[in-house]
């Protein structure tokens, strides 16, 4: 009897103890309790913004991106001119950062995976040159190099009349203004070459399905790389000069105190380039180096077992196993080149940070948009480029168990 | 030896002849320039191509750096009369202290010096063996550290709370390496040493903590009638620069990055939704975006998020926007941490009945954050060098007083050799960071 008496009391007192031990009640107090703060948290920050722009007069919205801009800009791939909208100020700035850092994206990876062979190489002075070049690009900030190449290289250049000629071929100039080279003139038919680029890449394509589908089924090979080698360049060049050769160059020529004729890139475009594109390749040049000394040798030894040539095994088992440890950080280094070229507003070259988030603010206000704006392109490029990422990883990943 | 009777009856005993020396190519210095520098005609053009190459490098920093340079000068264009394609380093000369200091006033400099003196007394003792209470010592610092340095770099007035601030981070420094005297004498810690020589040691353990109390409270005291009435003269924070605000913000970045990125990376392993979506949302918000976007809103958009009397000024913006920058990449170095730590820790400690605290305290977090201990070390580098940021919003960090001293109308257009020498003095340190966080990785490697 007291032994039911004492069980009774001890469920009675235990359904409330029950209720708070609930791994599911307390999760669900724990997060109404984070969601209230971080709630609280934004109506305070929003309300005192909405308070300060009405103190201060500030209108906000988006639409002054249809408005005036009012200044120039110093260099840009698409037409642009002061009277353009601050729309077109967000497009410009956006063209430019994304220009420089292909440009830059492209270059580092090949220098990166140059030296970081060569980190690799037999030679000792050679493997020595290469590991210091990386530690000393790697060990100093970038915006102090940026501003080196800028202040110390491009900005004490020869005047246009002294242009330092590069090649010696009298096409490429390189002052204190800039590099100036040609610039190609497409005529009224050269649409139908571009158009046969992409023939040319999409016929290279299914040539390359086709025939590893062809291997697999019989075991016969198909000379796939001179083939597309061959139907990648012949194609665009037989229709280029059979459209008449629809293309002219405009040559730099000095006429007077400057160059006329040609295009150039601004001595802060330039400084910018080099920077990021030496910098990040000692960043590269490491993983490239950690990705082939992750392929284990015996790996090579099986390969050279099975009777496979050398430059199959590099081919066929190094590199793509290599690629596996390299792709991933690579690919993040690609998106730290995107967002670094951002300090291209130390040097003034216009880039989407310089033009939008400095300049624009300085004139027209609207912090909070532009902000936003601006944000929101770094954060799509970095989703593009993750999900770049995950779709490579899932596909060469190890099919383990 | 094997020795053998032939049929005639006499004994013929096997002595080998000495071995002949290896050739001498392959041996000694001759030999390793065989084997790694001239092991094919193709390789020997290589190294000689490279050696000229170092050559013609060397000798033209030579040239500008040592032969042509000029020590002594009053101007630039002091410098440029003696030799006019040399190094200036009389600029630099002149400018190291602004360099290292900023412009902080010279009479005051040594509170600089105290403050870093203090902060690497305060960490020395993570590098003595046999040291029980480490992580105590590291918790103090990231306490009450700051308050001291503060109120040491900025000076003035003490409110209330400064000064219990101020007064217990010298209490505790001191009791810290009372704690490690005795530990190096006695062998025991300070807490039972203190326990044995009040007579506590026989009494029950809940009581021991009382005559540790009283220990630190006679200390506090004292350091309050020493310290009570000390005081510094205000230093402007827009005064500080050089070398030590690229020190002091970014330590201040890592020391709250730590705790921030752990708080983090829990946050965003968690099983609840909210919890976890919101942690993933800041994290992402801040790495995808560059640090000077983020500088640029924390001095544009602050001032528009508090109310109008509430205002920071920019160097407390700037801080505040590292420190959120920095804790998003801390918390994915530590979420990589609690991601080796192998899943088989986690089921023992649910099966031991630990609390999910206690098993992250006791069990994950301290073998995640051994594990990651070179990747916060080089996180800290990343950060050293990313503050040189700060200078694109005017902060007169390292790099802007580098180049303020080519803007100054005395040493107008030395812009090289600042740079260079602002280049050497980051290299030096983030070179002996990253050489340290290897001896770190591969001695962590052998222990586990």
């Amino acid at each position: 009897m007291a032994a039911v008496i004492e069980r009774g009391a001890r469920d009675s007192r235990s359904t409330f103890a029950k209720i708070v031990n609930d791994e599911r009640n307390r999760s669900i107090f724990w997060q109404v309790i984070v969601f209230g703060l971080i709630g609280y948290v934004c109506w305070y920050l929003f309300t005192n913004t909405a308070a300060n722009l009405e103190a201060r007069g500030m209108s906000s919205g988006f639409d002054f991106l249809g408005t005036n801009a009012g200044f120039d800009i110093a260099w840009s791939i698409i037409p642009y001119e002061p009277q353009d909208t601050f729309g077109r100020v967000y497009l410009v700035g956006l063209t430019n950062t994304l220009a420089v850092s292909l440009l830059a994206i492209v270059l580092t990876t090949i220098l990166g995976f140059i030296i970081g062979v060569l980190r690799l190489s037999h030679n000792w002075l050679i493997s020595t040159m290469a590991a210091w070049y990386v530690e000393i690009f790697r060990n100093t900030p970038l915006l102090l190099q940026i501003i080196f190449w800028y202040t110390a290289v491009f900005s004490v250049l020869p005047r246009p009349k002294q242009s330092i000629d590069i090649g010696g071929i009298g096409l490429f100039e390189l002052n204190n203004r800039g590099l100036y080279f040609p610039e190609p003139q497409p005529g009224d038919l050269f649409w139908i070459t571009m158009l046969a680029i992409f023939v040319a890449i999409a016929t290279v394509y299914f040539l390359a399905v086709w025939a590893k589908r062809r291997q697999l089924t019989t075991g016969e090979r198909f000379p796939v790389f001179w083939t597309s080698l061959g139907i990648l360049f012949g194609l665009p060049i037989v229709v280029f000069l059979v459209t008449g050769s629809p293309l002219a160059w405009s040559i730099p020529e000095l006429k007077g105190f400057n160059f006329q004729g040609g295009t150039s890139l601004p001595p802060s475009f330039l400084a910018l380039f080099f920077a990021l594109v030496i910098y990040h390749s000692s960043y590269i040049a490491e993983n490239v180096r950690a990705g082939i000394l992750s392929v284990s040798h015996g790996q090579t030894e099986a390969s050279y077992s099975l009777g496979l040539k050398p430059g199959w095994t590099l081919r066929l088992i190094i590199i793509p196993q290599a690629l596996r440890a390299i792709m991933p950080p690579l690919i993040s280094t690609w998106m730290t080149v995107v967002k670094n070229s951002s300090l291209a507003v130390a040097i003034g070259f216009p880039d989407l940070v310089s033009v939008f988030m400095q300049t624009s603010i300085n004139i027209g206000g609207h912090a909070i948009e532009i902000v936003a704006m601006v944000m929101l392109f770094y954060s799509s490029v970095s989703l593009i480029i993750s999900a770049a990422l995950n779709y490579y990883n899932t596909r060469v990943q190890l099919k383990e168990r | 030896m094997a020795s053998v009777e032939s049929q005639s009856g006499d004994v013929i005993v096997f002595t080998p002849k000495a071995s002949k020396p290896p050739p001498p190519t392959t041996v000694g210095v001759l030999g390793w320039l065989r084997e790694n520098l001239f092991y094919s005609w193709f390789s020997a053009i290589v190294t000689f191509a490279a050696l000229y190459l170092i050559f013609i490098t060397f000798a033209a920093l030579y040239q500008w750096g040592i032969a042509d340079a000029v020590w002594e000068a009053e101007s630039r264009r002091q410098c440029l009369d003696a030799s006019p394609h040399g190094a200036c380093w009389a600029g630099i000369i002149v400018w190291f202290n602004g360099i290292i200091y900023g412009r902080f006033p010279l009479d005051e400099q040594w509170r600089v010096d105290l403050g870093f003196i203090l902060l690497v007394l305060w960490l020395a003792p993570f590098w003595f063996p046999r040291l029980t209470g480490k992580i105590g010592i590291g918790i103090t610092a990231v306490v009450f550290y700051p308050f001291l340095a503060g109120y040491l770099f900025a000076g003035g007035e003490r409110g209330w709370f400064m000064q219990t601030m101020v007064l217990l981070a010298v209490t505790v420094f001191i009791t810290n390496w009372l704690h490690i005297v005795v530990s190096m004498v006695t062998g025991r810690s300070l807490r039972e040493w203190v326990v044995g020589v009040t007579g506590f040691a026989d009494k029950h353990e809940r009581l021991h903590k009382y005559p540790m109390l009283g220990f630190q409270g006679i200390v506090l005291i004292g350091v309050y009638l020493w310290l009570g009435n000390w005081s510094v003269s205000e230093v402007n924070t827009n005064l500080w620069g050089g070398l030590f605000l690229t020190l002091l913000i970014s330590v201040l970045a890592i020391v709250t990055a730590l705790p921030g990125g752990v708080a983090l990376a829990l946050a965003r392993r968690s099983h609840m939704p909210v919890i976890r979506v919101s942690a993933i949302a800041f994290i992402e918000l801040f790495r995808s975006v560059p640090l000077i976007t983020v500088l640029f809103m924390a001095v544009t958009m602050m001032p528009l998020f508090l109310p109008p009397d509430f205002q920071l000024n920019k160097l407390v913006q700037a801080i505040i926007g590292v420190c959120l920058f920095a804790a998003a990449y801390m918390a994915e170095v530590v979420r990589g941490g609690l991601q080796a730590v192998p899943n088989g820790q986690y089921e023992a400690a649910k099966a031991m009945g630990l609390t999910y605290w206690k098993s992250m305290n006791l069990i994950i977090l301290p073998q995640a954050l051994k594990l990651m201990i070179p990747n916060i070390v080089s996180n800290f580098l990343g950060l050293v060098k990313d503050t040189t940021l700060v200078s694109i919003i005017g902060l007169y960090d390292m790099l802007l007083m580098l180049k303020a001293a080519g803007q100054n109308p005395i040493w107008i257009g030395l812009h090289t050799e600042p740079l260079v020498f602002g280049a050497i003095v980051y290299f030096i340190l983030c070179f002996a960071m990253s050489q340290y966080s290897q001896a770190l990785e591969r001695k962590l490697k052998t222990t586990r």
